[in-house]
């Protein structure tokens, strides 16, 4: 579970994020979306522990920097960022010590069987496409069998299949009680997955719909999502 | 050629606009303006009071050195040359003047003139050390420009030398070969020519000296053709002076004859380097050096596999072992230690020869702080900076300190190594008492320790985001401050004890030292702790 509290980040005067309070529960996988700029980067670098913040930040009751958080979550970041001198067997090698890991090499040959990394198994950081890297940023997080995951525009630069696998390991880790966060400016690239979508916009939550309020209320998230980013935009322009 | 003037007109015009218009960068070149101008002006006004210390006096020990010196700039350009061409262009002339109507040659040109303006500054930074070596090596104010004008010209022989290799080799593997291996060569030659004088004439101060002012040297191409220009101009010694300026006009001219000859369609071959080259400018200008930019695309041989060892955060030192077996065979061992060791070497031989009978602590007080100063210029790029630009080191759920001294532990162990290495091998050049060489070796040792402290607490005070400029101005601060305590501890110690144990003056003052870097830089660690609370 995943509560975040009062969520203030400023950098010098101007507000990337504000007043931010949300809760994601087990099981549930939560989309954070918005335009270029919303602040859905800062919202989960700032729930990684990554930001200095004002605020509450919670993950399975323990706050979010503390070691007991750091064993139980993990990240994906909008930039993939591998050892260039570690090989992508290594990178799963090198968290399974990191996060005191046992019994993991299983689980690491399953994840690079899935993202189809088996190959490149003994190819360094550095000789691998941003796709490439991206997929081992994933293999990374999922290794260690996280109860909470952070994914920062987590489609960027993957292939169809890399997609595909990543959406049916989202539906796995959901069914298992995961709570899953995704940070997107693209609604439809996630519209098969989403429980709980936050629409920011200028470091808000504009709009908290449910998919069960959705589907109930048939209202349309995409014009949802564009009435208020553009209305918002108008705004500023009348401005 | 108008548009390329347009370009360097308004280039120049900008960059002096953006720095008046950014106080603080204006305030800092202001600042390295001035020192450097008063450096310079202090040194070559001083005359003979500065020149009376005769350590290095020889003219054979300047004429080595100075060799010593092109060996290690020309060297690895050349060599990089083979596989990534030269970094005349920059990658916006690539995407921009690369495909505009411009003849090839006038871009040519242009690369080439923009190069010698960068020299320009570069031969501007070395006048500032002109006063230095007016009064170490004793020579004049003109012979110390003489030396520099060499040092700026032989850049720009290496730049088109390089080029030109790159052209002639990049498509023929085997001519790539053969060029690497002249390459190699030159410099074994020289090193094998000093190494089997010495050892034929037996080892001793006068005959290394002998041994690296052979004139057999200056005939190695280019290298040894700018040293003999050089010291020709310099002893005004006519017959060399035409002899080398001729070979080096004829170098010059005829690698531009067979530019133009053989390949005039150079855009491909500059254009991986253009990219590689902005790559590690961006790298430099935001303080990240990733081993992608550093290492550029270098083929990497996997000997050695998996981390096999560390738990939590120590699992972090062992991964950097194993990345630093892979950056280099010898992972402690690498040219750093070759240079400092080249340094402690000049020292040695330089006070020995100028006074036989000298204390051998005196030898080991003059290395071990010139080497510090040398060291401050390796410590930049650790591994434990690169750890603070990925998220891992964050995520890690191990205590702050643990990984933050985990992370720069390589860092910590490497300056002790290369102590140990330099200062032992010193010793078989200066004698002295054990104690001392110990002392001089973990002094030395401790100061990368104090480094990597001084940088921690730089980046807890104005943040890892910092722009370059500022980050350094804070990061020299923290050095001096910290530091400060140490020095004054260890200058009281040896003005008071210096009577009874004047033979060992570098433990007098190293002890103290290495006892208060030591327990400073564990002080810092500890309180800056939540600089991996984030990474702002």
């Amino acid at each position: 579970m995943l509560n975040v509290s009062h969520l203030t980040k400023k950098y010098h005067r101007f507000v990337a994020n504000d007043n931010l309070s949300f809760l994601v529960n087990d099981g549930e996988t939560a989309v954070i979306a918005g335009p270029n700029g919303a602040g859905k980067s800062t919202a989960i670098k700032c729930i990684a522990g990554l930001l200095r913040f004002d605020g509450e930040i919670e993950i399975c009751g323990h706050n979010n920097k503390s070691i007991e958080a750091k064993k139980i979550l993990g990240y994906v970041p909008e930039i993939p960022a591998p050892f260039e001198l570690l090989t992508v067997w290594e990178h799963m090698e090198f968290i399974s010590r990191a996060y005191k890991l046992e019994n993991w090499e299983e689980r690491a040959k399953e994840l690079m069987t899935r993202f189809e990394l088996t190959d490149k198994r003994d190819k360094l950081g550095k000789e691998l496409s941003k796709g490439m890297q991206q997929k081992i940023s994933i293999c990374c997080a999922m290794l260690i069998d996280p109860k909470v995951v952070l994914f920062d525009e987590p489609l960027v630069g993957l292939d169809p299949h890399a997609i595909k696998e990543l959406k049916a390991m989202l539906n796995e880790m959901k069914a298992k009680g995961t709570t899953i966060i995704i940070s997107t400016h693209m609604l439809e690239s996630v519209e098969d997955i989403w429980d709980r979508v936050f629409i920011m916009m200028n470091g808000k939550i504009e709009a908290e719909r449910t998919r069960k309020f959705v589907e109930e209320s048939g209202e349309n998230l995409e014009e949802l999502f564009f009435n208020i980013t553009e209305k918002n935009k108008s705004g500023a322009d009348e401005k | 050629m108008n548009s390329i003037l347009y370009l360097l007109r308004k280039t120049v015009k900008n960059e002096i606009i953006d720095t008046i218009r950014h106080p603080l960068k204006f305030l800092l070149y202001a600042f390295v303006a001035v020192s450097m101008l008063y450096g310079a002006v202090k040194g070559y006004t001083a005359g003979d009071d500065l020149g009376n210390s005769e350590v290095f006096s020889d003219p054979r020990l300047l004429s080595g050195a100075y060799l010593a010196v092109l060996f290690f700039i020309s060297i690895p350009i050349m060599l990089k040359g083979l596989s990534s061409g030269t970094s005349f262009f920059s990658l916006s002339d690539v995407n921009n003047l690369f495909v505009a109507p411009i003849s090839p040659k006038r871009i040519l040109i242009y690369g080439v003139g923009r190069q010698l303006a960068s020299m320009l500054v570069l031969v501007v930074t070395f006048a500032a050390y002109g006063g230095m070596i007016i009064k170490m090596f004793r020579v004049t104010a003109s012979q110390a420009l003489v030396l520099i004008l060499g040092i700026a010209l032989m850049l720009i022989m290496v730049q088109l030398v390089t080029l030109l290799i790159f052209c002639l080799a990049s498509t023929h593997p085997i001519r790539a070969k053969i060029m690497k291996y002249i390459i190699y060569a030159m410099a074994f030659f020289a090193l094998g020519t000093v190494i089997i004088y010495s050892f034929v004439c037996g080892i001793s101060v006068e005959n290394i000296f002998a041994a690296i002012s052979l004139p057999i040297l200056e005939y190695i191409p280019f290298i040894g053709w700018m040293h003999g220009l050089v010291f020709g101009i310099m002893q005004y010694d006519v017959p060399r002076i035409i002899i080398f300026g001729i070979l080096t006009f004829l170098a010059g001219i005829s690698g531009i004859i067979v530019l133009k000859i053989t390949k005039l369609d150079f855009y491909e071959d500059v254009l991986s380097q253009a990219e590689s080259y902005q790559e590690f400018r961006e790298a430099v200008r935001e303080g990240k050096f990733s081993d992608k930019v550093m290492m550029g695309n270098k083929e990497i041989k996997l000997r050695k596999r998996g981390i096999k060892k560390g738990s939590g955060a120590s699992s972090i030192f062992y991964k950097h072992i194993l990345e630093g077996s892979r950056r280099s065979r010898f992972m402690f061992f690498n040219i750093n230690t070759f240079v400092l060791l080249f340094v402690a070497f000049v020292i040695g031989f330089g006070i020995k020869q100028a006074k036989s009978d000298i204390e051998p602590t005196i030898i080991y007080l003059a290395a071990m702080i010139i080497l510090v100063y040398v060291q401050f210029f390796f410590s930049a790029s650790g591994d434990w900076v690169k750890e603070l630009t990925k998220p891992y080191i964050y995520l890690i759920p191990d205590g702050a300190v643990k990984k933050l001294v985990m992370a720069a532990a390589t860092g910590i162990i490497k300056p002790f190594t290369d102590g140990i290495i330099t200062f032992g091998l010193l010793a078989f050049v200066a004698g002295g008492h054990p104690v001392d060489i110990i002392v001089a070796a973990l002094t030395y040792g401790s100061f990368g320790t104090l480094y990597i402290a001084a940088n921690v607490l730089a980046q807890r005070l104005v943040g890892i985001d910092s722009t370059g400029g500022i980050f350094i101005t804070f990061y020299m601060s923290m050095i001096v401050l910290t530091l400060l305590p140490g020095v004054v501890i260890g200058l009281v110690v040896l003005s008071n004890l210096s009577g009874s144990y004047g033979y060992i003056a570098t433990t007098l003052l190293g002890g103290p030292l290495f006892i208060w870097n030591m327990i400073v830089s564990a002080g810092i660690f500890i309180a800056c702790r939540n600089l991996l609370n984030n990474t702002e």
